[in-house]
């Protein structure tokens, strides 16, 4: 894939290529992201690990940053390349697309020097502007704030003008721009600074749980859509009422399940029946989802069996399988793990433990790491022009080992949680000697290092991942040819 | 005449129309209990303290009083107290000088990323302890085993003894960093500490006192 | 329930409505679900011509 730039077929579609520019960059944030995962998970055991160098504190930032921006490059890639299709028309303006693609990377690359060489400020607004916003996955400082603000308004232009000049407007495409104006629109809520701990987490959920919980989820169900007519050839018209249907359940359990993160900071009680409520049907739409991605496997299957056509519908073995993987993942990750602590019964001990971590692991990966490979797939696939892409040995290792280890580390989490759950917050009433009480329980410390096991085990599948995306594309157009000359 | 192959239930118009008002309902619904919420979380005055009235964040002024946490038996669950006044470093603050020393403060927490180590409110990292309410840790106060490692004699001191040379105070093998923290920089962040354990968190953490309780009567649970 | 004396910190339009047992949720969940009726019937009366 890095090396299809110069191999590739393009047949001339500029915004597909532009899409393969945002996938390398992501494929690349995503090596990072493990990286840095590890180098945490580490310190975990080895507290003495870069002590002072590169402290806990700067492992992790660096590691949800990637993750957030990777997704990020991930989803604006996957929306250029589908709006070719979905619109009929080329998206209007490449070449400021272009050079948003090189600012953002540009600036990317700024904040990472500067989050690994520099750190911390001093305890100045210019600190915020300049070295770190230090707020939980909003790291970012003020200036890239605001460079990213600025290049999501290019993007969201090229999409919107490209939508307006569609003949035809898909409800694929509907959902996807005014969601996507909803997703670009939530990043301001988080770019202000105000002495109050309760305002500040108060809008910083509103970016953090209305993207992952409301429109990147329906993000997704746009791009699940649209694969699954890409892949097995599934009826627009089903695929978009269940669409619909999704919008409908997403957001309306999504928006005011807001409320399970406003129980314990500051704010009023009546966020308890709210939060739980709306929350606790966040999963409906995602076993609806897992539900509906195996229907339409199953049912093109069986019509193409019907017609004694052999093999598989599937057009692309490893898309479809990191697909497949999605909606059981989503419906485990945010569904499962999530409904797990979302009552605040449940929460008032569980909060801001590993029990968070895990979930946050397994939704993350499941909802959305999984779904933007697949895309990378689909887009090798195109670049390379292969009409039916099988999945090799290589892919075949990439998907089992990272699922593997993410699944691993969940469980390892799940168990430190559980501990940390009883002793430090149930028995012990939580507090600096609670906490470290907890922290050094035999079965804490080997849930730990089974974590950083389970993550070594991740990033091996990532290795096989990487290398089966460098080599896929070429083997099989290179044996399409083959085959053509024997024929 | 009712078409029989034509179900309301599988046609694209009806889930679009019903997605679009679910959404936009919620989203008012949202917005609306935003304007409620924002105004009960939007921090209290000086007056208000002194009146005795309750809000769920009080003014920075609540560093010169005492800060408890009572279990309320009205609430069901316990609630931050306000008490008598304290010195906190040794005065009384002014409702500017109190507002300007939790602005440092605040603005320290996020440029030395206190976050991605520990949790506030319960957000965050989970490397470190909850500072929710550090403040009133029972290790933090006379006799407790922080402030006794500093050799400082009132809890503000030995916290901003600490925070300014964290990793020559390790008591466990996981230490805290050296953050390159000045001293009033560790004094405005002190402050928000304290400030931050007299928001009403609705019960969270739950049974905190009871390690008070426990550590009074000679010693906790965790030895 | 509805005539005790209110729980929470500040008396509020959500937070009276949250006095009894799941009352503010069950109100908020039928707000959003009873127009979706509506919505259907219309739909039917179109399908129908
Ligand atoms: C690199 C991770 C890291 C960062 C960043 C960090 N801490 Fe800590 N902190 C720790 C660890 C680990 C401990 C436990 C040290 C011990 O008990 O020996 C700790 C202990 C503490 C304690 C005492 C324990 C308690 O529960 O009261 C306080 C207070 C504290 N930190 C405040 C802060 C503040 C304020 C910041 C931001 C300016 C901050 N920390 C940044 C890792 C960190
Ligand atoms: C794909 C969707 C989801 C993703 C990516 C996701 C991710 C996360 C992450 C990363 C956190 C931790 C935030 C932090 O750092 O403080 C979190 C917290 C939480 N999530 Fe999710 N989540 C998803 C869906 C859900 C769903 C569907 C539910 C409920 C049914 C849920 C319930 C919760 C709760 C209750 C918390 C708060 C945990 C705490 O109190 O510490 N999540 N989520
Ligand atoms: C090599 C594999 C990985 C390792 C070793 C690893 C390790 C870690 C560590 C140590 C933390 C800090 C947790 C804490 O504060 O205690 C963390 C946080 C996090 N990681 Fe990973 N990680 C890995 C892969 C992933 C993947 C694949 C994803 C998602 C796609 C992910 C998403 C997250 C998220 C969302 C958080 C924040 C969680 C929260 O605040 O609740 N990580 N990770
Ligand atoms: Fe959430």
């Amino acid at each position: 894939m890095l090396t299809s730039i110069k191999t590739n077929q393009f047949e001339g579609n500029k915004s597909k290529e532009l899409a393969m520019m945002y996938f390398r960059v992501a494929l690349i944030l995503f090596g990072a992201q493990l990286l840095f995962g590890l180098i945490a998970a580490f310190q975990f055991i080895f507290p003495g690990f870069l002590f002072e160098v590169l402290d806990f504190s700067v492992a992790r930032t660096v590691h949800i940053n990637a993750l957030v921006v990777w997704m990020l490059y991930a989803m604006i890639g996957s929306v250029y390349f589908l709006m070719p299709d979905e619109t009929g028309v080329e998206t209007v303006n490449i070449g400021l697309g272009k050079l948003a693609f090189w600012v953002l990377t540009a600036a990317v690359t700024v904040v990472v020097l500067v989050f690994l060489l520099i750190q911390v400020g001093s305890g100045t607004e210019s600190s915020i502007w300049l070295i770190n916003e230090g707020r939980e996955y909003l790291e970012a400082p003020r200036w890239a704030d605001i460079g990213i603000v600025v290049v999501v308004l290019i993007f969201y232009w090229n999409v919107f003008a490209t939508f307006m000049k569609a003949k035809v407007k898909t409800g694929i495409m509907t959902v996807m721009v005014a969601n996507l104006m909803a997703l670009a629109g939530l990043y301001l809520a988080g770019m202000f600074f105000t002495d109050n701990i309760s305002m500040d987490q108060y809008w910083w959920w509103w970016v953090i749980h209305l993207w992952v919980e409301a429109t990147w989820e329906v993000f997704v169900g746009a791009l699940a859509a649209y694969a699954l007519i890409k892949l097995i050839g599934a009826k627009r018209e089903i695929v978009e009422m269940w669409l619909w249907i999704e919008v409908l359940m997403l957001f309306g359990s999504g928006i005011l399940g807001l409320g399970h993160h406003y129980f314990w900071i500051g704010t009023p009680e009546y966020w308890w029946e709210i939060g739980a409520l709306f929350s606790a049907l966040e999963p409906v739409p995602l076993v609806a989802m897992f539900v509906h991605v195996l229907y339409d496997w199953g049912k093109e299957q069986g019509a193409a069996h019907a017609k004694g056509e052999v093999g598989s519908v599937m057009k692309n073995g490893p898309a479809m399988a990191w697909i497949v993987l999605n909606a059981f993942g989503n419906f485990l990750g945010a569904g499962i793990w999530g409904f797990f602590h979302t009552l605040p019964q449940v929460n008032i001990y569980t909060h801001g433990t590993q029990f968070t971590a895990a979930h946050g692991h397994l939704a993350f990966f499941g909802a959305y790491a999984t779904i933007l490979v697949g895309m990378m797939y689909i887009g090798i696939q195109y670049a390379y022009g292969i009409k039916v892409m099988k999945a090799t040995f290589k892919s075949k290792m990439g998907v089992f080992l990272i699922a593997f280890g993410v699944m691993g580390m969940t469980i390892a989490l799940t168990i430190a949680g559980y501990e940390q759950v009883l002793i430090e917050r149930a028995e012990l009433g939580g507090g600096w000697n609670a906490f470290f009480t907890a922290q050094e329980m035999p079965w804490y410390i080997q849930a730990q290092l089974w974590r950083a096991i389970m993550g070594v085990v991740t990033f091996v599948g990532f290795i096989y991942l990487v290398w089966d995306m460098l080599t896929i594309g070429k083997a099989q157009a290179s044996q399409l040819e083959n085959a053509a000359v024997v024929a | 005449m009712a078409n029989k192959n034509v179900s309301v239930w599988s046609s694209i118009p009806f889930w679009r129309r019903s997605a679009a008002w679910v959404t936009g309902f919620a989203s008012i619904l949202l917005v609306w209990l935003t304007f409620d919420s924002v105004g009960q979380i939007t921090m209290g005055t000086d007056a208000d303290i002194q009146k005795g009235v309750t809000k769920r964040v009080p003014a920075p002024t609540v560093i010169n009083y005492k800060i408890g946490y009572k279990m309320s038996a009205k609430r069901g669950h316990e609630v931050p107290t306000i008490g008598e006044k304290e010195l906190f470093f040794g005065k009384e603050w002014s409702p500017k000088e109190a507002a300007a020393l939790l602005h440092l403060g605040k603005l320290t927490s996020q440029s030395k990323n206190c976050m991605d180590c520990h949790t506030l409110l319960g957000n965050g990292a989970y490397y470190a302890p909850d500072l929710t309410k550090a403040w009133i840790d029972p290790a933090w106060q006379n006799g407790g085993p922080l402030q006794g490692m500093t050799g400082k004699n009132t809890e503000e001191e030995a916290m901003a003894e600490f925070l300014q040379h964290p990793s020559q105070y390790s008591t466990h093998a996981r230490m805290m960093p050296n953050l390159g923290i000045t001293a009033d920089e560790a004094k405005g962040l002190v402050a928000f500490l304290k400030h931050m354990s007299s928001i009403d968190t609705n019960g969270f953490p739950r049974n905190f006192s009871k390690t008070v309780e426990t550590f009074k009567a000679g010693g906790s649970h965790a030895h | 329930m509805l005539f005790e004396s209110f729980t929470d910190v500040v008396p509020s339009f959500f937070g009276w409505l949250n006095q009894g047992p799941m009352t503010l949720t069950i109100f908020l969940h039928t707000l959003i679900i009873l127009p979706m009726f509506w919505i259907y019937h219309s739909e039917k009366k179109k399908l129908n011509k």
